[in-house]
């Protein structure tokens, strides 16, 4: 097990390397000059000029990626360009937005997707699967945009349940938080529970019709232990890789989540950066991002062995 | 003309409706309405959404529009505008002085002023900002301070400004962020560092900013005029989509929207909990047309082979499809104001012409014009439009009207930087061109119709505009100048190559909880004198 983790780490760290080199590269491949976006409407070459030449932006590529490799790995991600502010600083003020939006929402995720795809399996043929199917579809299809506005609508305008828009930090005041987060999470969870729903009830489906599951109910166990402990254990394998893949997706679905509520995570941080060309945000952002992405697809993996330990990791051979 | 009309009548508008609700005032969008006089209690953060994160906090490097909303609260300039566009003093103690050659401007600084940092302020502190202003590399200032060869005290509240040649947009500029005195202390303390501690003489001081989320600025105790300042805090919090600054209003989580586009604007009307400020702005919004930029900016400008380019009669027929009101009816909810040359009819120092008097849509003679031209018909031409659903809109209908007279125009979405870097560069046949908008009618003119300006992106060359734009920077009469402006108008109205379409206004929705918030031409949000109704 040791051993296969040292290898999957160094393969962790490889990949990152790569991501730097691509993020670097690709925005720098963005059409429109940093220098520009930075004068804005005010533009004249001598200002350009010195904005270029502070930001190191006349310098060779090799250079400038050189520059910020070196200053990355001491943990200095450098300065944006726009606002001044030291890179490094934006992210750890961002980072707890993300991660709490993205938990929250997995934990709806999984709550509402698994409860539904087992009571949709179980029921098969009966209104309770029609329903929770109906929802499923309409989860995955509404638009993100549209739900975030509509809830605000209802819940923060008409019945002002919840908050709009806005971060308090769950150290200041937890119950406000929870006012501010809720609505957020339930837009970002609510594509991924379908999703989890869909997954479940198949791999229930599959796993309510095997031999193993026939063998425990001859043998006289409960409902309760052959559905819990037999049928939904052996499914929630192709759950987890479906959740771990989908993390993914939670991360990039904030970008929009947070453009509606407004809140200063990672999404709001990224989008801010791409329409300034604040190169050093952007780069900062990017990478930290892969390398979260990185980290829970190790994570993925690790607790597949948890779960059914008949999955045999490579460090064992 | 215009403004002397609407001004009593505005006046007299907000005496009789103190609390109107955003209906009242909805029944005159059309009309102006710059504050609310109601008497506000002390206490409480106001919220204030910006359309976008302004970017540095230091007077000599920032570039947004938003970034001086964030300074009108916490960096007072040696000049201000009133609500009729007139520069008064503000640092200053009274108007700058100018010599009879025009060379040397005498500037009086305002005694017994304390910068928050609890510095005082003197001549000696205004130099320093101003020579920091002109030199720093950098700055976003150099160009319009440029013309200033020195900066002394000749006492210890009188700075005297030294000229290369007469400058009369000066008191214009020290009206804007060029005007803004920083703390010397601050500066010598924090130096480039200064925008993450910005000190200045204001009634708030800077606290705290998080990027991207919100800037902080809290009452001010040094603050000459505390005892007018209503607010203990100010919450600056940039949220770009218009919706959402509209949910945020109607939910209460923020009390000002800044920036409202006139659909938003529209969608709040129905809501009682809402009022709406509203000023005429002094910058344009049109179509600029590449008539020569084939090297980019700054450079000599060269021969582009296409018939919009290559004929002036094309681009007058293109200009004649248009129907201004039409645009303003059909993109903007008749919200904005049609258009036709740089200078804002509401400008105070040199009043454009009104959109009565704007060129009417004349299809026969735009067919006319390109059958003497002898180019084929259809007129090919990309139209590079930025990715606003408004500006997509804009471009739709222009498409359609250009359409009738004979032109096949093609719309290109262009996302903001981008579009820059290709207009710049001069890869383009015509984009939608805008510009905030400046005091001095010099801001709105000098760099973008000046041959090799520094925002002539059309290419544009013409000897009479260039010597129009250098007598209208060196004569100080007032009477004189708006001759030379008229004049200059009608020369680049010929030319066609920049088309004046319309002029935004700018649009703030707030809570009817509060009062005393100031809406003026420069499309600045004042809160100095804001507060929640007693």
């Amino acid at each position: 097990m040791t051993t296969y983790l040292l290898r999957r780490l160094r393969q962790s760290l490889l990949t990152l390397f790569l991501v730097s080199i691509v993020v670097f590269a690709g925005i720098r491949a963005l059409p429109g000059d940093p220098a520009l976006a930075l004068a804005g409407e005010e533009r004249s070459p001598e200002a350009l000029a010195a904005i270029r030449a502070s930001y190191g932006l006349d310098d060779n590529v090799l250079i400038q990626y050189g520059r910020f490799i070196g200053h990355a790995l001491t943990g200095d991600l450098g300065t944006s360009s726009r606002t001044g502010l030291p890179v490094a600083d934006a992210i750890t003020e961002a980072l707890p937005v993300t991660l709490e939006l993205a938990a929250l929402s997995l934990l709806l995720a999984v709550v509402v997707g698994i409860g539904a795809g087992v009571v949709a399996a179980v029921r098969r043929g009966r209104p309770e699967e029609w329903l929770a199917n109906a929802i499923a579809l309409l989860g995955l299809s509404v638009p993100t945009f549209w739900l975030g506005i509509v809830l605000v609508l209802t819940f923060a305008i008409a019945v002002p349940v919840f908050a709009a828009s806005g971060y308090v930090p769950f150290g200041t005041d937890p119950f406000d938080n929870l006012r501010r987060m809720v609505l957020p999470a339930v837009v970002l969870g609510s594509g991924l529970a379908a999703v989890v729903m869909r997954q479940t009830r198949a791999a229930m489906l599959d796993s309510l019709s095997a031999d193993y599951i026939r063998t425990a109910r001859a043998k006289g166990l409960s409902r309760r232990a052959v559905i819990g402990r037999h049928a939904l254990r052996n499914s929630l394998v192709t759950v987890v890789t479906v959740l771990g893949l989908q993390l993914g997706h939670l991360i990039s679905g904030a970008v929009v989540t947070e453009q509606i509520f407004v809140l200063p995570g990672f999404g709001k941080l990224t989008i801010d950066a791409v329409f300034t060309r604040d190169y050093a945000t952007l780069q900062g952002v990017v990478l930290c991002t892969s390398a979260a992405y990185i980290l829970i697809n190790l994570l993925v993996d690790v607790l597949y062995s948890v779960i059914d330990p008949r999955i045999r990791l490579g460090g064992a051979r | 003309m215009r403004r002397t009309a609407v001004a009593p009548a505005a006046v007299a508008l907000m005496a009789l409706t103190g609390c109107s609700s955003l209906q009242t005032s909805a029944t005159e969008v059309g009309g102006v309405r710059m504050t609310d006089e109601r008497p506000v209690r002390d206490g409480g953060t106001l919220t204030v959404a910006l359309n976008a994160d302004p970017d540095k906090l230091d007077p000599t490097l920032a570039q947004t529009l938003v970034g001086r909303t964030v300074f009108s609260s916490m960096c007072e300039k040696l000049y201000d505008i009133d609500q009729h566009g007139t520069v008064v003093p503000q640092l200053a103690a009274a108007l700058p002085t100018t010599s009879a050659d025009g060379r040397t401007v005498t500037v009086p600084v305002r005694k017994g002023l304390t910068f928050s940092d609890g510095t005082a302020l003197d001549a000696r502190a205004v130099v320093t900002s101003l020579l920091r202003h002109r030199d720093l590399p950098g700055s976003a200032r150099g160009t319009e301070l440029a013309p200033l060869r020195a900066v002394a005290a000749t006492g210890p509240y009188t700075v005297k400004l030294t000229l290369q040649q007469p400058y009369v947009p000066l008191t214009g500029v020290l009206a804007d962020r060029s005007g803004m005195v920083m703390s010397p202390t601050a500066l010598k303390k924090y130096g480039k560092d200064f925008t993450n501690h910005p000190s200045c003489v204001g009634p708030f001081r800077f606290a705290e900013r998080v990027g991207g989320d919100r800037i902080v600025l809290v009452k001010d105790p040094h603050y000459y005029d505390a005892d007018r300042v209503h607010l203990d805090r100010v919450v600056f919090k940039p949220i770009p989509d218009g919706n959402v600054r509209l949910a945020n209003l109607r939910s209460g989580d923020i009390q000002i929207g800044d920036q409202m586009s006139p659909v938003d604007v529209r969608s709040a009307l129905t809501e009682p909990k809402l009022q709406l400020f509203n000023s005429p702005s002094l910058g344009y919004q049109g179509i600029g047309l590449n008539v020569g930029n084939v090297k980019g900016l700054g450079e000599k400008p060269g021969r582009i082979d296409t018939p919009i380019a290559r004929d002036v009669r094309v681009r007058e027929a293109f200009e004649l499809s248009l129907d201004r009101a039409l645009i303003n009816k059909v993109v903007y909810q008749g919200m904005y104001e049609p258009a036709c040359g740089p200078l804002s009819p509401q400008s105070a120092i040199a009043p454009g012409e009104p959109a009565s008097r704007c060129p009417q849509r004349d299809i026969d003679k735009a067919k006319r014009l390109l059958r003497e031209a002898g180019v084929s018909v259809p007129v090919a031409m990309e139209l590079k439009v930025s990715t606003t659903p408004e500006q997509s809109r804009l471009g739709q209908v222009v498409q359609a009207m250009a359409k009738e007279a004979g032109f096949a125009v093609t719309l290109r979405p262009t996302e903001y930087a981008t579009l820059l870097d290709e207009t710049d560069a001069g890869r383009y046949d015509a984009f939608t061109s805008g510009w905030s908008g400046r005091l001095d009618p010099d801001g709105n003119i000098a760099s973008f119709l000046r041959t090799q300006g520094a925002m002539n992106a059309y290419g544009l060359s013409d000897p009479d505009i260039d010597r129009l734009v250098e007598r209208g920077r060196t004569e100080a009469d007032p009477a004189e100048r708006t001759r030379i402006y008229a004049e200059l108008t009608r020369r680049v109205r010929a030319e066609h190559t920049l088309i004046y379409l319309y002029r935004q206004k700018n649009y703030v929705v707030a809570s009817t909880s509060v009062a005393g918030v100031r809406v003026y031409g420069d499309g600045l949000v004042r809160v100095r004198t804001a507060g929640y109704t007693r």
